[in-house]
């Protein structure tokens, strides 16, 4: 079976995903035994960040690196696995929320497009949203706001 | 226009829940707030041109001075220090201006509110200058409230960073026996001196990126480009955007080497490690000022928690500001110096004109600080949650909760939050 | 000629000003009337003899003579100091009016015909001119509370008419049995010639008490007050500064001038009981300004408190303590009109004067500094703090007082102390604290504060050279503090301090 990186690169869908690993110089690390679950933003994804954050990023590697660990979690998690949990730690180091009703499966504010795309080292879940690190006061703020989300 | 698919709000601000909801601000809509906000902008970038520049300086060259008195002495090079998102150089250019110090700030500090040349010493010892107490008291603020999110508040307290601290410290202490003692009896002073430098160096980087867009959103409005309140918001959520992942480090130069205390490679950012934090502790919470108001700690005036601290610019009281020496008012002398002319007329034409400006000034500036709340809350929500126009409803209220939740801040009814917040005041411009 | 021109001229100002074409044509004549009174009240007091206690500048014309009533005028020690004051505070009144607003030439008039009505009682040298001229200026006066009151003016002004009334009928009274009944083939009014006269000790009291009771109406003494806080309050700021600045004091010179001196029998009985009645009306009119909220009606009830002052001063009847009586006349003139102009000014720029709405009004930016500050003066000078013109006045009491009546005297201190504390709960609500930001209030200008001015210049310029206030009378009070009654030995006044 090929890595998670061989299929990112083989996918037309993964191109700006593809050149973000290269520039933060995590190919290596993703090409490695993991196993990683890896969330996967496709290329609209990265259309829909405002103009300039994707610049800014490629300038600054460690930065970019920074955002795309946080789309990586340490071991291999199919959808069917993720049904009774809601929250993951990535490599990153803050957590991802996971919301799955049956129906969709959620990944912070991104919605799951195709899950469980198999791999040598690991599992891949297309994304259609770029997700960033909720803060720790992220939750507090929900959790005061009167209407259940 | 955003269709609305869920029930009205029946929060106490459902008003502003559903302006915010429809992509406005917390501030409302009106021509009149709209020329407050920008040209507070415009007052407020230039002293920031100094802050940022002299907060770098001191972060990486006073560093550990233990008599610094001369650190608001800016030298040339820092005024020549090229703003990474101005001029033809930039990274990313979101000011259409010169990236090396204000020709309006170079302007003043040759002549001060004097207009005469004076020696340097004579002006500073006159306060007539830039009044970098005010941006120290917000570094203070950041160091002070510490996990407010952010990687970074956790690396100081790192074996890593003290082993940076410590190789800078020795470096910079090499020819100086005494304090090198003094840091062998006391290093946790001296570290703790050394995460006071990081915070400056933090919000010299956090201010190098706000003063080009405040410039920026200025020359818009005078060109007629920037019409609305939710358009100098939305600029400013895609600023926060470009900028987000702009890196924030603290280096140290000690005889023409740099030694990293914070490096560039740990991959803190700009949103999180500089602009989260500071919203939080200067907007929201920073410290009852001395001198602005009495307070009984023993009458629990003062919060037992400091996450429930609310005395930022959002709750604050500008009446009793206003007094010498304090941050704030020394702030708002800043600023004074620098009101576009369309502001001073408007000012001289309300409440006591020329009297009180600085008043009124002041409640412009927490007008427009209103205005990047509300920015930041909503750059939160379109990075965290979900599009305005989302058609999901379980998306919609999800923001709807946050947006909630972000106003019930300024309703808790602990220690008068409810009262001293200015979000009320803020709707009406019977308050100015 | 003087003294009738002190009378006549400001009533003939009311009649030019009424006349005049434009609004500021009035504000002028009935500014240049009174520049006039207080010019020529300054060259009286140039020519008035120090050393002589008697009436000076005596005019006399034969009006009624079978009736006993004539046009006879005189001015003395104490009547000099009133004069002055009535002239200062109706200037200043006009002064602050603003000559645009709508009715201000009527009040301008009334006060211009009260002011000289006021004179020409305090001028009056025959009881039953004096009872005219007291009388008279209730009419004017009716109307400025009338017109220019609060929400209740019209209750007010009624309650203050009946009040007053019933005072002129019991003065009218007291005053005509003493003429008829002076034995002579002609009523007796003229006052030279009463004080000479003697009368059986029953009829005396009778006739005291009915004058105390109607002078006690004016001043006014506990309980005959009630009509005072009300009407204080209801009034416009101008109308109460001129009721109690100068209106009041015509009671308290009543009770000076007439009651303590013509029935010195009487009054030696009774006047033990006066010095109590006095201490306990201290204390009243303190305590129940303690449990005000409202700062006018404070001020209103500090008011009470003070006259009581003077009564105790009369009831000693020491020449000190009748010194102190009228500079406390002065002095309460004084403080009162500073206090009811500033509580005025700030009613009127916030629409309020609660004290648990106002707040931090020393507020330098946005508050009133200089009219708190001058509120602080106030206090202070109303507290009998040394060095303001209060503490010379009650000072110069109590001294002349406590070897008579010591316990009154004590209790009259302790109100001085208590004067304290709600002069504190006042300053420290309204001008301390933290200003509301919510509000916006104008700000006062220069001109606004020109009377508050004026008016506190007095009070220090005096309270730091009493001798300018208490000159003029030492030589009067000598000649009815010894005329008075035998108990309490004259103190001499030259020098103030024994070595």
């Amino acid at each position: 079976m090929p890595t998670i990186v061989d299929i990112a690169v083989t996918n037309d869908a993964f191109q700006t995903l593809v050149t973000a690993v290269k520039v933060a110089g995590l190919v290596d690390a993703l090409a490695s035994s993991g196993p990683f679950t890896v969330f996967a933003p496709h290329d609209p994804a990265f259309a829909k960040l405002p103009p300039g954050t994707i610049t800014s990023l490629v300038q600054n590697p460690p930065q970019l690196a920074r955002i795309l660990k946080f789309h990586v979690v340490a071991g291999r998690y199919t959808r069917d696995e993720l049904r009774h949990c809601s929250q993951l730690t990535s490599l990153e180091g803050t957590s991802v929320d996971l919301y799955d009703d049956g129906q969709t499966f959620e990944v912070n504010n991104a919605t799951v497009l195709a899950a469980d795309v198999m791999a040598d080292n690991g599992v891949i879940h297309v994304i259609d949203t770029v997700i960033l690190m909720r803060p720790h006061w992220f939750a507090g703020i929900m959790a005061a706001g009167r209407t259940d989300p | 226009m955003i269709e609305p698919i869920l029930p009205p709000s029946t929060h106490e601000f459902a008003d502003i829940i559903h302006r915010l909801e429809s992509g406005g601000a917390m501030l409302p809509d009106t021509p009149e707030n709209l020329m407050q906000i920008i040209g507070l902008y415009k007052a407020y970038a230039v002293p920031m041109d100094f802050y940022w520049r002299d907060l770098l300086y001191i972060a990486e060259q006073v560093f550990l001075d233990p008599l610094p008195a001369f650190k608001y002495f800016l030298p040339e090079e820092y005024l020549e220090l090229p703003n990474h998102y101005a001029g033809d150089q930039a990274d990313l250019r979101i000011w259409r201006g010169g990236a090396t110090a204000h020709p309006e700030l170079r302007q003043f500090m040759e002549k001060g509110e004097l207009r005469r040349s004076l020696p340097k010493l004579a002006h500073h010892l006159w306060h007539d200058r830039i009044n970098m107490e005010f941006a120290e008291e917000c570094m203070r603020a950041m160091l002070w409230h510490r996990n407010m999110g952010g990687q970074l508040d956790a690396y100081l307290d790192s074996e890593e960073y003290r082993h940076n601290a410590d190789r800078a410290i020795r470096a910079y202490f090499q020819f100086n026996p005494v304090m090198l003692a003094f840091y062998k009896i006391f290093p946790d002073m001296f570290l703790e001196q050394c995460r006071q430098s990081t915070m400056t160096s933090v919000l010299g980087l956090f201010w190098e990126i706000m003063a080009p867009v405040f410039f920026e959103m200025s020359d818009l409005y005078d060109e007629g480009k920037l019409t609305s309140v939710p358009e100098a918001m939305n600029f400013l959520v895609n600023g926060i955007f470009a900028i987000a992942g702009r890196p924030i480090y603290h280096r140290v130069r000690i005889r023409g080497t740099w030694y990293d205390i914070v490096p560039h490679s740990k991959g803190f950012t700009w949103l999180y490690e500089a602009a989260f934090p500071y919203v939080e502790a200067v907007f929201y919470r920073t410290s009852p000022f001395r001198g602005t108001k009495s307070y009984n700690a023993q009458a629990k005036q003062i919060p037992a928690d400091q996450n429930d601290f609310h005395y930022g610019v959002l709750y604050a009281d500008k009446f009793p500001v206003g007094s010498a020496g304090i941050p704030p008012t020394l702030l708002h002398q800043d600023m004074f110096h620098f009101l576009p002319p369309y502001l001073t007329e408007y000012y001289r034409q309300h409440c006591r004109g020329e009297d009180d400006m600085l008043i009124q000034l002041a409640i412009s500036f927490q007008r427009s600080m209103y205005c990047v709340t509300s920015a930041v809350i909503q750059a939160g929500r379109a990075a965290l949650l979900y599009p305005l126009d989302d058609p999901n409803p379980r998306h919609r209220l999800a923001n709807r909760a946050y947006f909630e939740g972000q106003l019930n801040r300024f309703c808790r009814r602990e220690y008068g939050m409810h009262q001293a917040a200015r979000l009320k005041a803020i709707q009406s411009q019977t308050y100015r | 000629m003087v003294l009738s021109a002190l009378i006549w001229l400001p009533i003939l100002g009311a009649v030019l000003t009424a006349l005049m074409p434009s609004a500021k044509g009035a504000k002028a004549t009935a500014i240049a009337t009174l520049s006039a009174v207080v010019g020529l009240t300054l060259w009286v007091s140039r020519q008035f003899l120090l050393t002589e206690g008697g009436f000076q500048f005596r005019e006399a014309l034969d009006w009624l003579p079978n009736l006993g009533v004539n046009y006879t005028l005189g001015l003395d020690g104490m009547s000099l100091p009133l004069v002055g004051l009535n002239g200062l505070i109706c200037w200043l009144l006009v002064f602050a009016q603003n000559a645009s607003a709508g009715r201000s030439r009527l009040l301008m008039v009334l006060l211009l015909l009260t002011c000289g009505g006021v004179n020409g009682a305090f001028l009056a040298t025959n009881a039953m001119l004096f009872v005219i001229f007291y009388e008279l200026e209730l009419i004017p006066l009716y109307l400025l509370i009338a017109v220019w009151g609060s929400a209740k003016k019209e209750y007010a002004a009624t309650k203050f008419l009946i009040f007053t009334a019933v005072s002129g009928i019991l003065i009218l009274a007291a005053v005509l049995a003493l003429g008829w009944l002076s034995g002579g083939e002609q009523p007796v009014f003229d006052y030279v010639q009463l004080r000479q006269q003697a009368l059986p000790l029953p009829l005396q009291r009778i006739l005291l008490l009915a004058l105390l009771i109607g002078f006690g109406i004016k001043a006014p003494l506990v309980p005959l007050h009630t009509w005072l806080p009300d009407t204080y309050v209801e009034s416009s700021s101008t109308v109460a500064m001129f009721l109690g600045g100068v209106l009041a004091k015509l009671g308290s010179y009543g009770i000076l001038r007439f009651a303590m001196p013509l029935f010195p029998e009487a009054w030696a009985e009774l006047s033990p009981w006066l010095a109590l009645w006095a201490g306990v009306g201290i204390l009243y009119g303190a305590f129940a300004a303690i449990a005000q909220k409202d700062i006018k009606r404070m001020v209103a009830y500090s008011s009470i408190g003070h006259m009581s002052y003077i009564l105790l001063a009369a009831a000693s009847g020491t020449a000190l303590s009748l010194v102190g009586a009228i500079a406390q006349m002065v002095s309460h003139g004084l403080v009162l009109a500073l206090l009811f102009y500033l509580v005025g000014l700030i009613e009127q720029k916030t629409g309020s004067r609660e004290l648990d709405v106002l707040n931090g009004l020393l507020n330098p930016i946005r508050g009133y500094p200089t009219t708190s500050a001058l509120l602080i003066l106030g206090g202070m000078a109303s507290a009998g703090i040394p060095g303001m013109v209060g503490f010379a006045a009650e000072f110069l009491i109590f001294q002349g007082s406590f070897s008579a009546y010591p316990l009154p005297t004590l209790m009259a201190i302790a109100g001085t102390g208590l004067t304290a504390v709600y002069f504190v709960i006042l300053l420290n609500r309204t001008c301390f604290g933290k200003l509301d930001n919510n509000l916006y209030y104008p700000k006062i200008s220069g001109l606004e504060s020109i009377p508050s001015l004026v008016l506190a210049v007095f009070i220090v310029v005096l309270g730091l050279q009493p001798a300018l206030l208490l000159r003029w009378s030492e030589s009067t009070a000598q000649s009815y503090g010894s005329a008075a009654f035998l108990p309490p030995p004259v103190i001499a006044l030259h020098p103030i301090s024994h070595d």
